[in-house]
């Protein structure tokens, strides 16, 4: 059977595959130490990484822009 | 607002590199996804969801046999995968069409993919003159180049320079006695000899291997 790692690695790439880059990102954190020395993953890790984080601080931003339009019709 | 747009933009541009990673890398994240898939079927504990599951596992994937996009570390992932899901089933209740079905199609990639499983006899004849065939020795010298190219797309996965390649290929030759790495090693030497570089610290290595490898011959006849 596959490893942990390598299982994560698989995952996470069949994530990528199907744009669920919050899963992917999950994965290749538990498959980083098997691909410490390896850039190409790196790479791909690091960009799935940065793409969640601004997912994250869009979707906090548009949920305060949706707050501030419900709020001023009521004043 | 700006930030906003700034924001909206690295997304779109992120996202882009990765569809594009995932089209360039389609038929590896198939090889994957299916490895990944009968990993899953070997963790199962039901012999019977296991004989199903494989089944269709290997209508979907028995083209790989003849597709050649399999690396060797792959072809021995799997062959360990159905390995231990052919004890899965042996050990399971009964033996129905479908079983037998599936224990013969491992045992036909096994055999393709070089990996036979069962009791290895080794048995010497008496000795003979090799025939030489010259359509054998250019199918066989084809095969082997086929595999050194797999043999070097393994070792120059994440490596920066040629010469790691080397090191690593050098290292399987001495540690693993391993003909194919001997022989990419000679080719990545020469090709490095063409090119400037200095390479007399890897003849020598090579020709250190070499003597272990033909040692190790001679220890086997």
């Amino acid at each position: 059977m596959l490893n942990p790692g390598e299982k994560a690695y698989c995952q996470a790439l069949l994530a990528l595959k199907s744009k669920n880059y919050r899963l992917a990102a999950e994965e290749f954190e538990k498959a980083a130490p098997l691909f410490k020395n390896d850039r190409e993953v790196n790479l791909i890790m690091e960009k799935t990484r940065v793409l969640v984080a601004v997912k994250k601080k869009l979707a906090v931003e548009e949920s305060d822009a949706i707050e501030v339009e419900e709020t001023l019709p009521y004043g | 607002m700006k930030t906003d747009f700034s924001l909206r933009s690295l997304e779109g541009l992120l996202e882009a590199f990765l569809e594009r990673m995932v089209h360039l890398k389609h038929r590896r994240l198939g090889v994957l996804g299916g490895i990944n898939r009968l990993d899953d079927i070997a963790r199962y504990t039901d012999s019977n969801e296991i004989t199903d599951e494989v089944g269709d596992w290997f209508a979907v994937h028995n083209r790989w046999l003849t597709e050649s996009v399999l690396k060797p570390a792959d072809i021995d992932r799997i062959g360990k995968m159905l390995g231990e899901i052919n004890g899965h089933i042996s050990a399971g209740s009964g033996s129905s069409p479908a079983t037998r079905k599936v224990v013969q199609e491992i045992d036909r990639w096994q055999k393709k993919t070089g990996r036979i499983r069962g009791k290895l006899v080794l048995k010497r004849g008496s000795e003979s003159v090799e025939k030489s065939d010259n359509s054998d020795t250019i199918s066989l010298f084809g095969s082997s180049l086929e595999f050194s190219s797999a043999l070097f797309a393994d070792l120059s996965g994440g490596k920066k320079h040629l010469l790691s390649v080397l090191d690593d290929s050098l290292k399987s030759a001495v540690v693993q006695k391993n003909k194919q790495a001997l022989l990419l090693s000679a080719y990545l030497i020469y090709y490095l000899k063409l090119n400037g570089y200095i390479v007399d610290p890897f003849v020598k290595r090579l020709k250190a291997a070499e003597r272990l490898h033909k040692e190790g011959n001679t220890a086997h006849a």
